[in-house]
């Protein structure tokens, strides 16, 4: 149960002030869910260089998964660049160039991963956007586009790592957020799990993560992954996806969950409530337009 | 002309501006919108508030005789439950646009969003340009008017009201269907459209209920009914209410729709036991002086709580199931009593505001009699998710108990077989439910207690959802309790035991340490005094009696509720039948009955050793059942059955 955002500036320009714009509109549905709030962000990215976060907690508990961690990267061929620990959360840079689906369930056994992509950082916590912010330094964040999520814990436990948004667990730089219930959760994770993907929540946006990534590492576009995504999940769902260059949004056939968007030369700005996105544009009324039921859309960067 | 700059002040201070400017008569413009919620709501006076940009949801929702303007767009729920007035968009309005009016006019400029009009009940909802899925879902009466295309499955389970489309039709909904229009009907609308500027000159055709759903297609034969005391006999097997069942589904091929509760035996009350020996201790000559009974229910949150004279409350039970002269029976005993009444599903009477000193006035998913207006003069309001006898599913009332003067009160069509809708229009996830709790508090200034009325289902999940959307208390149902009409298997194996839904209940709030911000009333099938103190001491704040009032003020559980024909007066609208019951002498065996419950609580408390209601804990009390252990966690003490043993041992 939850509020939703997703922001992506058109142009290839990367310095835009994408941390703080998901801030506003987070904060303008934070009544959605005041549980926890989550961001997945998309800045810079360097050639052979992937970013990484991961859940480590504070304390002794943290510094021992940074060991563990550090040994798997050894293990796995991974060179570090640069890491810290910010919060709850360590964030890692290292050169890799394998298999990034093996390496990702490796560190898993490690730690809990929240991201792995090139440009991908999801930073997610308890807390109100504002909370978030104070504790890992959003509204500095410049970059593209992003994706934002306040929560409402409903049937888990309100711990960071069961926050949005989600990673496509094995895929880089696959993030989601949705608002809903996936009805058939479990036959579809069975389908997928039967096929060797892993798992590392319960929690049905993972799943929605992952069925796409694995349609788009299949060579098919997002676009027409979302489009099967609406008649192979059941249940209610609005939700946005992003990828290192796109960001698309499904939404089911009976509309039980809201959705309303705003686009301009500059962007394309999506969330649960237009006062989200009237945050962006004090004072302005937009034209704003509600997808209908079963639809679905991308875009994507331009140059 | 008034201006509120929403930039400058919160949408709580603005509409405090709004209704202050609204009752000196002065027109309002409200500036800086930028589409927030709840604007206007609770706005009871002819004037004429001008949006200048785009609102959020419920716009002008919970309102009567104002207009509104808005120039750009607006969220769900717009005009929500409006009485007369007017609201004009000029951009588009999300989804369930003119959900629940009775009376207002509403006009879309733009598009609308899906099931606009959902349960409306009188008025005119307008789209200029496209509706969406599942537009006039549920609507009772009323007119929806639109111009361009009508979205997926138009009048999906209308059970009345009209809709005139102008554009393609892309899909019909299940039970309605095209009609002739009538020339008198496009003239009206022709006007109505020149009024509101709209230019249109199509044609037009017409969408109304088709009748395939209504009613059930056999009547319940009449039986020689069992009384509910037999019929929930101890064989479980073939027993005289399983051959009933039998006997009745063999004359009408499908599920029996019954008053009354499950009548299976599942843990209760009765499988637990004091730990101290009650009949042995001293009490005195007048326990009711020595125990601090008095109760604040609903105040944790800054409203003006409930004040019960001792921590019990009646059940709700609605005007409609039951007849006008038995809700009036039980709030004059409520009143009595210095307990709390609540109106059930279907609206308030003036008879019962005026006898019961404090009520709770109940929203359901059909929104059938909320208005402001009661909002207003009520002393709490109530949300109701679902009941304990049948979770999940809406109030039944049989088209004999739905009379002229009943279906005036709700906004709906005579005679039909009212199925309640089960869920909210604007209710779809603990997240809509937030918006929905703060519209009810902003329209009636936070004044009263806001509580949730939740059936007994997965109570870990809702119990945690009810904590952090910020309900002031939840009225806590198990499948003990009854219901005026429910489906035979529903009520028997839907719901969970009374005594799992506290338990489940307390762990759940404790597990993420927040049981100190929300109240707990606990009801289904809580029968005296000391079922109470059992409740109370399991963790409830108060408990609430519905059936066994009902008993005291002379029903005869014969579970024929749902036919009308009620021997008693007590569950019926045929004036003939309710004829028979006298309002005042029942009223006073329901108060004497109330008082038996204040002694025995009081006396039950004192002899346990405490001197106030809220010192009883879980240390009181023992299982007698391995079943009831394991769901309470209490320690089993089967010897306690043997009460010769346990007198001669203690």
């Amino acid at each position: 149960m939850c509020g939703i955002a997703g922001i992506l500036f058109k142009h290839m320009d990367i310095d835009r002030d994408t941390g703080k714009a998901l801030i506003d509109m987070l904060d303008g549905c934070q009544h959605r869910g005041p549980d926890s709030t989550g961001f997945a962000l998309y800045g810079d990215d360097h050639p052979g260089q992937i970013k990484m976060r991961f859940y480590v907690g504070t304390g002794n508990e943290a510094g021992d998964a940074i060991g563990r961690l550090r040994e798997v990267f050894a293990e796995q061929g991974a060179e570090l660049v640069e890491d810290s620990q910010i919060g709850s959360a360590y964030r890692a840079v290292v050169k890799f160039s394998g298999d990034l689906q093996k390496f990702s369930y490796a560190v898993e056994h490690a730690a809990k991963v929240m991201s792995i992509g090139e440009s991908l950082e999801i930073v997610k916590d308890i807390g109100t956007a504002h909370d978030v912010d104070d504790g890992y330094d959003i509204h500095h964040f410049r970059g593209t586009h992003g994706l934002g999520h306040v929560r409402l814990a409903t049937e888990s436990d309100v711990k960071p790592e069961a926050g949005h948004p989600f990673w496509a667990t094995g895929f880089s730089d696959v993030a989601i957020v949705h608002n809903g219930q996936i009805t058939n959760y479990w036959k579809m994770r069975r389908r997928l799990e039967r096929r060797g993907f892993e798992f590392v929540t319960d929690n049905d946006s993972e799943l929605i993560a992952v069925y796409l990534a694995d349609k788009m590492s299949q060579g098919v576009p997002l676009k027409e992954a979302l489009r099967t995504s609406i008649d192979d999940m059941d249940g209610t769902f609005s939700f946005l996806v992003s990828t290192k260059d796109e960001i698309g949004y499904a939404k089911d056939h009976l509309a039980a969950k809201p959705m309303i968007m705003f686009e301009n030369d500059d962007l394309i700005a999506i969330a649960s409530e237009e006062v989200s996105l009237n945050r962006l544009f004090p004072g302005k009324a937009l034209d704003t337009r509600e997808p209908p039921p079963g639809s679905y859309n991308t875009w994507s960067r331009s140059t | 002309m008034v201006t509120i700059d929403l930039s400058q002040v919160s949408v709580r201070e603005g509409n405090e501006q709004i209704r202050a400017a609204g009752a000196e008569g002065h027109d309002i413009e409200v500036l800086n919108p930028d589409a927030r919620h709840h604007i206007g709501v609770g706005l009871i006076h002819p004037v004429t508030v001008t949006v200048r940009g785009s609102a959020g949801y419920f716009l002008g929702g919970l309102s009567d005789k104002a207009n509104f303007r808005v120039e750009r767009n607006v969220g769900w729920g717009l005009g929500d439950n409006m009485y007369n007035g007017s609201v004009v968009v000029g951009g588009n309005a999300g989804a369930i646009a003119g959900v629940a009016i009775r009376g207002a006019e509403i006009v879309v400029k733009g598009n609308i969003g899906s099931r606009a009009g959902q349960v409306m009940k009188k008025g005119t909802l307008l789209c200029a340009g496209n509706a969406n899925f599942m537009a006039g879902y549920m609507m009772y009466g009323g007119r929806i008017i639109i111009l361009g295309d009508s979205g997926e499955r138009l009048g999906e389970d209308m059970s009345g009201g009209e809709i005139f489309l102008g554009g393609p039709l892309n899909s019909l909904g299940s039970d309605a269907t095209l009609t002739d229009t009538e020339q008198a009907e496009i003239d009206d609308i022709r006007a109505f459209l020149d009024r509101y500027e709209i230019p249109f000159k199509g044609s037009f055709q017409k969408v109304v209920n088709a009748g395939k759903k209504l009613r059930y297609g056999t009547s319940e034969t009449p039986v020689r009914s069992i009384p509910f005391f037999t019929f929930s006999g101890q064989s479980d097997y073939w027993n005289q209410k399983v051959q009933e069942d039998v006997y009745i589904k063999s004359q009408i091929g499908r599920y029996r729709v019954r008053g009354y509760g499950g009548a299976r035996a599942v843990p209760h009350l009765s499988d637990l036991a004091f730990r101290k020996d009650v009949t042995a201790a001293a009490i005195g000559d007048d326990p009711v002086a020595d125990v601090e009974m008095k109760t604040l229910i609903g105040g944790i949150n800054g409203a003006k709580p409930l004040t019960l004279s001792m921590p019990v409350m009646i059940a709700p039970m609605s005007y409609g199931a039951l007849s006008r002269s038995a809700k009036q029976a039980i709030a004059i005993a409520s009143g009595m009593a210095g307990i709390a009444e609540n109106t059930g599903e279907g609206g308030m009477s003036d008879a019962q505001r005026d006898a019961a000193k404090q009520l709770i006035f109940q929203m359901l998913g059909g929104r059938l009699g909320w208005n402001i207006h009661d909002m207003n003069r009520a002393d709490g309001l109530e949300i109701y998710i679902s009941q304990g006898a049948k979770p999940g599913f809406g109030g039944q009332l049989m088209a004999k108990k739905v009379t002229k003067e009943l279906a005036e009160i709700r906004g709906i069509p005579a005679g039909i077989d009212l199925r309640s809708p089960s869920r909210h229009p604007d209710i779809l996830g603990a997240d809509d439910l937030v918006i929905k709790i703060e519209e009810l508090r902003e329209a009636t200034g936070y004044r009263l207690p806001v509580s949730v009325k939740l059936g007994a289902g997965r109570i870990r999940d809702d119990i945690k959802i009810a904590v952090k959307d910020g309900f002031d208390f939840v009225e806590l149902d198990g499948m003990q309790g009854s219901t005026g009409a429910g489906g035979a298997e529903v009520m028997e194996y839907v719901g969970i035991p009374t005594l799992s839904a506290i338990c489940e209940a307390e762990r759940a709030l404790a597990s993420i340490g927040r049981r100190q911000d929300i109240e707990i009333v606990l009801m289904g099938g809580i029968r005296d005094g000391v079922d109470a103190v059992k409740g109370l001491c399991l963790g409830a704040d108060a408990i609430a009696l519905g059936t066994s009032a009902i008993i005291a003020g002379g029903c005869i559980a014969c579970m024929q509720c749902h036919v009308g024909q009620c021997v008693t007066g007590i569950a019926t609208q045929d004036p003939e039948h309710e004829k028979r019951y006298k309002a005042k002498v029942e009223a006073q065996h329901i108060y004497t009955f109330l008082e038996s419950v204040r002694w025995q609580i009081a006396a039950i408390t004192k002899a346990l050793g405490h001197t106030s209601a809220k010192q009883l804990s879980r240390d009181d009390l023992v299982a007698l059942t391995p079943e009831a252990a394991e769901i309470t966690g209490l320690p089993y003490e089967p010897d306690r059955r043997n009460v010769e043993l346990f007198q001669a041992a203690g």
